[in-house]
């Protein structure tokens, strides 16, 4: 019986093919945003995670409070990076944060830029090496040699496709103006917990120290924990040494990888939350269009349920037979939305250059709720249908 | 059998009560054919709604098969039209979207009979009415004599008690309509119970019996000798 129901109600919506698909095309839209949309925040955040565990999960960051600007502040020193790795044992290495904002001069280009003082460690512990020539090395520290490693951006911008290796370049800081040897270049690398790597440059630290900066003041330090599992306890000894030697817990501020991590996930969750219940409201706003659509059905087929009806049509026959068609308008548009919404997810992520992830949960569940409102919206226009008296409905005119 | 006592049917709208029918009292044996006659106005329609179980009348009852109808709730009403009265329509009132063959099969797809069954019963009426080459034609591919007697195919498929005829010649030339009251004759004549509702003399001379109506009342029951 609802087999032949159901044929009825397939044959009367193909009767119809144009009122069928424009009827579906909210739900399409619908089912189609939400998986789309889902993809995209699930892609795109599985890129950033990837780029920042690339950095490896075991990195702490450290820098000053926001008291720090204050006079009664204690500056950072390059001192304490020996002293948190003697007082945490769970800390494998800690590299201190020279950074210097400058101009890199080469003949007619100015460039803004970033340069770093460090030392060979700084490729283990961001897991980034030179693409071309070789990257600070201890000699380099020791004898505070002139030479210096481009990041890839700033390679490209001023050498284009040359081969800047051996080239001298002018860093214009504080009025001052200094020439480095290049010896490197750096490979291309996604955004870290230290901003966008391509666009900085790196030096040795003594050299920093010494010849540009003169001074021994850091802006913070990264510390490597011996771990991922070490990491929390790493914080923790870092905590307690800082306050102790600081005396001030508002002086610093230390985060993790994996607290980044959590921020960064949390705001990139919310963003596709927020954008699949806009979608969602359009899948609603496709019900109500079925309904609709049913309302018009139910008046204008008002005598063949007359006729039905006169045949010996119960009022659950009527009643199954709306409901099944709205149930197929938004059963197939729910259908047809997945695969649209599985095409738009997969040609975004190719311009966005992110993973095509489709996350098979949202997918059910845009499936599931398009049927939800196919029975929701469709239950009113086939009670209207069933309630007919059959004399009225047979000298409907 | 029909047995109808006392039917009456008042049509409240708003603070005017009409009463359409006013305490008809009739008695139709099996295998007869009879014509309902009365001009429009006169409450025939409504007693063909009646006896067709289409509606329920406002008191009296109705006996059809000796079971009392006139109290029945919809369902079990869809039921009895289902099983024991064929409907056939001045304007024929077949699906349009519906093959012939399907149309005719409609009933017993109501009633749960098996595909393979409706389609022979359908198809062995659709050829005993002279169809069997347009069972795949939809309604409105074929000529109204034909229509008619799809509609009387659908009608019979059930073996109903009671053949219910609402002006079935109304749309029909007049040669046409002669087909299809022998049409009705021979089913009359294997046994079938027809009642023809109907303004045309004409057609109702053509029974045995004439129920006369007018503004709600039998007010002649003859026999008609054809």
């Amino acid at each position: 019986m609802i087999l032949e129901t159901f044929i009825i109600a397939v044959r009367s919506l193909n009767s119809n093919k144009l009122r069928t698909l424009l009827s579906m095309l909210g739900i399409i839209i619908g089912v189609g945003a939400v998986i789309a949309i889902v993809s995209i925040g699930t892609g795109s955040q599985q890129q950033i995670t990837s780029n920042i565990s690339d950095l490896g999960s075991n990195l702490i960051n450290i820098d000053q409070g926001w008291r720090h600007r204050n006079s009664s502040s204690t500056e950072f020193t390059l001192e304490m990076a020996e002293y948190i790795e003697l007082t945490s044992p769970a800390v494998k290495k800690v590299l201190a944060n020279l950074e210097a904002s400058g101009l890199l001069i080469k003949e007619e280009i100015n460039l803004r830029a970033t340069i770093v003082g460090t030392e060979g460690y700084y490729q283990e512990i961001n897991k980034y090496y030179p693409l071309i020539g070789k990257f600070i090395d201890k000699a380099a520290v020791d004898n505070a040699s002139d030479v210096i490693v481009l990041g890839s951006e700033l390679a490209t911008e001023l050498y284009g496709k040359q081969n800047p290796l051996g080239q001298k370049i002018k860093f214009n800081y504080n009025d001052n103006n200094f020439v480095f040897t290049i010896i490197g270049v750096m490979e291309e690398k996604g955004r870290g917990i230290t901003g966008d790597l391509n666009d900085q440059a790196y030096i040795p630290m003594s050299t920093y120290m010494n010849k540009l900066a003169n001074s021994n003041q850091v802006s913070g330090f990264i510390a490597q924990a011996n771990s991922s599992k070490d990491a929390n306890e790493a914080v923790e000894q870092i905590e307690y040494f800082l306050s102790k030697y600081l005396g001030d817990d508002d002086q610093f501020r230390i985060r993790s990888q994996d607290q980044i991590l959590d921020t960064i996930s949390s705001v990139t969750e919310s963003m596709s939350l927020m954008l699949g219940g806009i979608a969602a409201i359009s899948l609603v706003v496709g019900g109500i269009g079925i309904m609709n659509i049913m309302l018009v059905s139910v008046t204008e087929r008002t005598s063949e349920i007359g006729i039905r009806k006169a045949l010996g049509a119960k009022k659950r026959d009527i009643l199954t037979q709306f409901l099944i068609e709205s149930l197929c308008l938004s059963g197939i548009g729910g259908v047809i939305g997945v695969g649209i919404g599985y095409l738009a997810a997969y040609l975004i992520s190719n311009i966005g250059g992110w993973p095509f992830v489709v996350n098979s949960l949202s997918v059910m569940i845009a499936f599931t709720f398009s049927l939800l409102i196919g029975i929701f919206f469709g239950i009113y226009p086939a009670m209207k249908a069933a309630k007919l008296a059959p004399v009225d409905a047979l000298n409907y005119e | 059998m029909i047995e109808v006592r006392n039917l009456s049917k008042v049509y409240q709208s708003g603070e005017i009560a009409v009463e359409a029918l006013k305490k008809i009292s009739f008695t139709i044996e099996d295998g007869e054919m009879v014509a309902i006659v009365g001009p429009s106005g006169s409450g025939k329609s409504t007693l063909m709604n009646l006896l067709g179980c289409l509606d329920t009348p406002t008191s009296g009852s109705y006996f059809l098969d000796s079971t009392d109808v006139s109290k029945a709730n919809d369902d079990e009403l869809a039921e009895v039209r289902n099983n024991k009265i064929g409907f056939v329509f001045q304007k024929f009132n077949l699906l349009a979207r519906d093959s012939i063959l399907h149309n005719v099969e409609t009933p017993l797809i109501y009633a749960g009979i098996k595909k393979k069954e409706r389609k022979e019963r359908a198809t062995s009426l659709l050829n005993k009415v002279g169809l069997a080459d347009r069972l795949d034609h939809n309604p409105n591919e074929v000529s109204g004599g034909q229509r008619q007697r799809v509609a009387i195919a659908r009608a019979l498929v059930n073996n109903p008690s009671l053949i219910l005829a609402d002006e079935p010649t109304g749309n029909l030339d007049s040669k046409t309509e002669a087909e299809i009251i022998d049409l009705f004759h021979e089913l009359n004549s294997q046994g079938h119970t027809i009642v023809i509702v109907t303004h045309s003399e004409k057609v109702a001379q053509q029974t045995n019996r004439i129920i006369h109506i007018l503004d709600g009342e039998l007010v002649k029951d003859e026999v008609v000798l054809g």
